[in-house]
């Protein structure tokens, strides 16, 4: 057991330094010929190198949402205080990623539509998930009953995450908008943007290091949501213990 | 001193990978001693249930 976990310690250690290494200092050129040089992508040009953090950090938004959300069900079915404490640091890191997802979003954005935030049906979306999580905190902190702030947290993530697909995958693609997969207009048509990860505009290197950052950030979120319940958890023992003698 | 700066303008991009990276360490290095003192805690919680 202890083997294993310095195992995937220094594995995750060793992919995060690489993925930094890679994904920052790795040339963009025209005609790439060595492994470590990536293609132009159209459009994105040298920003495209926000990808390797950007993606990532959307997608454990969504992932640390989902299980918000799953062990909001669990609590509900088993009345289970910890699985309260799981769902609470899910959600936690899902706004904290959510955040990051924001921030890296917009500079790209600067950069690559010249503001930083322009209303886009993208940006709008994560600006609506970020005020329905931020409302979860606000109703959580209200309640002082533990076991009513457990089962009214728990409805509340089942039906907040109802909006996520809508949010994150569905509004942003049906809507005219500027970020990649959005709909455009081209001659007077409406037509589906192309996405460098959707449509695998990337070469073999530039893909590697993309999945090599999703695992690592995978394996980072594990641990933190690891870290996170487990300090709630005790947390709550603890006090309980002091206020019984 | 001129060599240094444009030294510095020119990689200006192995500094950003560099701080990135003591970046990384620091988070990762604070992850693992919050992992340690964890570890403890539940060793102590588990104690004291024991010696109950």
């Amino acid at each position: 057991m202890k083997k294993f976990e310095i195992a995937w310690k220094t594995l995750l250690f060793l992919l995060l330094c690489f993925v930094s290494v890679a994904g920052i200092a790795f040339p963009i050129v025209e005609n790439p010929v060595h492994w470590y040089q990536y293609p132009v992508i159209k459009g994105l040009e040298e920003n495209a190198k926000i990808i390797f953090f950007h993606v990532p950090t959307a997608w454990l938004t969504v992932i640390a949402f989902l299980m918000s959300t799953i062990y909001s069900i669990k609590y509900l079915r088993k009345k289970n205080l910890d699985d309260d404490a799981k769902s609470y640091s899910a959600a936690q890191l899902g706004i904290i990623f959510c955040i990051l997802a924001t921030i890296t979003g917009s500079i790209w954005s600067k950069f690559a539509w010249g503001a930083f935030w322009s209303w886009d049906p993208r940006q709008t979306s994560i600006f609506a998930l970020l005020l329905i999580y931020g409302a979860w905190f606000a109703l959580r902190s209200s309640i002082e009953s533990e076991e009513k702030r457990a089962t009214l947290s728990a409805v509340y993530s089942i039906i907040a995450f109802v909006t996520v697909p809508f949010f994150i995958f569905i509004m942003p693609r049906i809507m005219i908008g500027l970020h990649p997969g959005a709909e455009e207009v081209v001659n007077g048509k409406l037509v589906q943007s192309s996405s460098p990860v959707i449509d695998f505009q990337m070469n073999s290197s530039m893909l590697l290091v993309f999945f090599l950052s999703l695992a690592a950030f995978t394996i980072l979120y594990f641990w933190m949501w690891n870290l996170g319940y487990k300090s709630l958890i005790y947390k709550d023992r603890i006090q309980k213990q002091i206020t019984r003698g | 001193m001129n060599g240094f700066y444009e030294f510095l303008h020119d990689n200006a991009i192995y500094i950003v990978t560099f701080i990135v990276l003591i970046v990384w360490v620091g988070i990762f290095f604070y992850l693992n001693n919050l992992d340690k003192r964890m570890k403890s805690i539940e060793k102590d919680i588990k104690g004291d249930k024991n010696e109950k």
